[in-house]
């Protein structure tokens, strides 16, 4: 199967400052992939590449399109919800159904409905009269009914109670996704998004520090409670991070046999959010 | 083509108060304004007036046939007037209608929705144009032709009140029946006419980070007014007045309906001549000789350029 993105020394600078520095990376289809890290590290400014919304240097194909040159083919098998969703004050629901059925042929008019449904909006409202949260639905339901062969999100659920966030991402799951699709999803809640990611990579300050998919983080990094005695051990296996929980080392191994740690503790498999937590130290400082 | 009705709609969703419903309160206010008037006038007419001191009571019995004919035919070719309050209000609408076109997607983000779409930058520039050249003037003239309508008819129910029957007279006029057609036919010239300045603003309303209407109206403002110090100081004799007219003017003012008359080689109808039935079809062959002359397709193909930057200003422009 070949990429649906294939980028190589991606950079974008504004004036001096590097937001993306020369990265480089792969994304074959039918997968969920997780683009995180913390903010002003790139990962909007790499999304904007892709999406053609912004221009870039070095090679960057996205269904083999140079989103550069060929953006207006590529918004046909694209689809985006691009940094907070924010469509026009003046926007109602039922002429923004209409009016995305009318340009889009991939629009689902029948799915948009269905998820408006389980809404309270109402086709007469406007956009300018509803909540933050409403807003945020109603691009969902919109784009969610795009059978887009790219689906971009970036920042999603912002603004949704937890509710509607579970239930965007089962709908995600199970209704949205299939192997002819691909999914990037940037998010600062990371603990929602991990069961349903295939794929993870971290940025930090323009580069990506971790690129693996979600079976491969599972054997890398394991996370052991040790106790006192063992602990002068357990550092010597370079732990790349280390924390006290009642008087024991929590430490946070990467490529270490999870049968070498076991001798030396209770090992489990860290979350995304622990690993991020790790790889990402130093990053304000 | 399809995506181009959706994006014309669009326009129309977010603009109906300019362009809908501003031309029709206008033309309320006018027939209004028309009819307390008239009932004022008839009302004088019952209660006893003079004319040429002699008290009479009935208007029916001073006024014959021509003078009959003479009125109906100055009705008709109050047309012009009736439409211009609208078409007026209409190019301050359209003129800002322009400046926020691509600025106001900006700023409220919504920019970043509209191209998650599959609709180009050039179909999207182009249908701001074709709102603010096309449908909206569209909507104007419509709207004027049943403002004047209605004008006519209450101004000959008044005079029918005063016991003048002119009804007949006015239907019996081709003018009636002409001006709406002659003022439709207006519209191709306004839109080429007007181009520059459409090009011009929408070109800023996609550049400008902050407070379009400082660059649109401040940038061929002070070129001027720079241009003009210098010319004096160093006494050259640059035509400065030209330079006024031609680029400043073309630039803010060609959105005003009516600023090419006087462009041409013909002269206006003079005044005698605009009460005359025929003013509507003078100030038509006055505006289509525009066509025969440089300065109406120079100032097209600028408003082109600057229309076909504004689509790569679009596409180019980074947000974020």
């Amino acid at each position: 199967m070949s990429a649906i993105i294939s980028a190589t020394g991606l950079t974008r600078r504004y004036g001096k400052t590097i937001a993306v520095d020369n990265i480089s990376f792969d994304i074959p289809a039918g997968r969920i992939v997780g683009l995180i890290g913390p903010n002003g590290s790139g990962k909007t400014t790499a999304l904007k590449a892709i999406l053609g919304l912004s221009p870039f240097e070095g090679q960057l194909k996205v269904l083999g399109l140079d989103p550069r040159t060929h953006r207006d083919e590529l918004m046909q098998q694209v689809c985006f919800i691009a940094d907070v969703a924010i469509l026009p004050r003046w926007l109602r629901v039922k002429d923004a159904v209409d009016f995305v059925a009318g340009v889009h042929p991939k629009f689902d008019r029948a799915k948009a409905e269905r998820y408006l449904a389980n809404t309270k909006l109402k086709p007469t409202m406007k956009v300018k009269e509803m909540s933050k949260g409403m807003v945020v639905q109603l691009h969902l339901a919109l784009v969610m009914a795009i059978d887009a062969k790219l689906l971009v999100l970036d920042e999603p659920t912002l603004g949704l109670d937890i509710l509607y966030r579970k239930q965007f991402y089962q709908h995600l799951l199970e209704e949205y996704f299939d192997q002819n699709k691909t999914i990037i999803i940037t998010t600062h809640q990371v603990e929602e998004i991990e069961h349903i990611l295939t794929d993870l990579m971290f940025i930090r300050e323009g580069k990506i520090v971790l690129t693996s998919t979600m079976d491969e983080v599972g054997v890398r990094f394991v996370e052991v409670m040790v106790s006192a005695e063992n602990a002068d051990q357990a550092r010597t296996l370079k732990p790349i991070d280390e924390r006290q929980v009642f008087g024991k080392a929590v430490m946070l191994f990467d490529g270490v046999s999870r049968d070498t740690l076991e001798a030396l503790g209770e090992a489990r498999t860290p979350g995304i959010a622990d690993i991020f937590v790790a790889t990402m130290k130093g990053t304000y400082a | 083509m399809n995506t181009f009705k959706w994006l014309l709609k669009r326009e129309f969703w977010e603009h109906k108060g300019g362009f809908f419903w501003m031309p029709i309160i206008v033309g309320g206010i006018m027939t209004l304004f028309i009819a307390v008037s008239l009932l004022i006038a008839v009302l004088g007419v019952k209660d006893g007036m003079q004319i040429n001191g002699v008290a009479v009571s009935n208007l029916a019995n001073v006024v014959g046939p021509e003078q009959k004919a003479d009125f109906a035919a100055r009705l008709v070719s109050g047309y012009a007037a009736v439409s211009l309050p609208i078409l007026l209000a209409l190019s301050v609408c359209i003129f800002f209608f322009c400046l926020g076109a691509l600025f106001d997607e900006r700023k409220d983000r919504s920019v970043l929705f509209w191209k998650s779409l599959p609709v180009s930058d050039r179909a999207t520039v182009l249908s701001k144009v074709a709102m603010a050249l096309g449908v909206g003037p569209a909507i104007a003239v419509v709207i004027s032709a049943l403002t004047a309508i209605l004008a006519g008819l209450l101004i000959c129910i008044a005079a029918a009140a005063a016991g003048v029957n002119i009804f007949g007279e006015v239907l019996g006029n081709a003018g009636t029946y002409l001006a709406p057609v002659q003022m439709a036919a207006l519209v191709p010239i306004y839109a080429l006419w007007a181009l520059p300045t459409i090009g011009w603003l929408l070109m800023v309303s996609a550049w400008s980070r902050t407070k379009p209407l400082l660059w649109a109206i401040g940038v061929p403002l002070l070129t001027a007014t720079l241009l003009s110090w210098i010319n004096r100081m160093f006494q050259f004799s640059w035509d400065m007045g030209w330079f006024w007219k031609n680029i400043v003017g073309r630039l803010l003012a060609s959105v005003v309906p009516g600023s090419w008359l006087g462009e041409t080689a013909q002269s206006l109808p003079s005044e005698d001549a605009m009460r005359a039935s025929s003013a509507m079809s003078d100030l038509l062959t006055h505006s289509w000789q525009l066509l025969g002359g440089a300065n109406l397709w120079i100032g097209v193909a600028l408003g082109v350029a600057m229309i076909y930057a504004t689509i790569r200003l679009r596409g180019w422009r980074d947000e974020g």
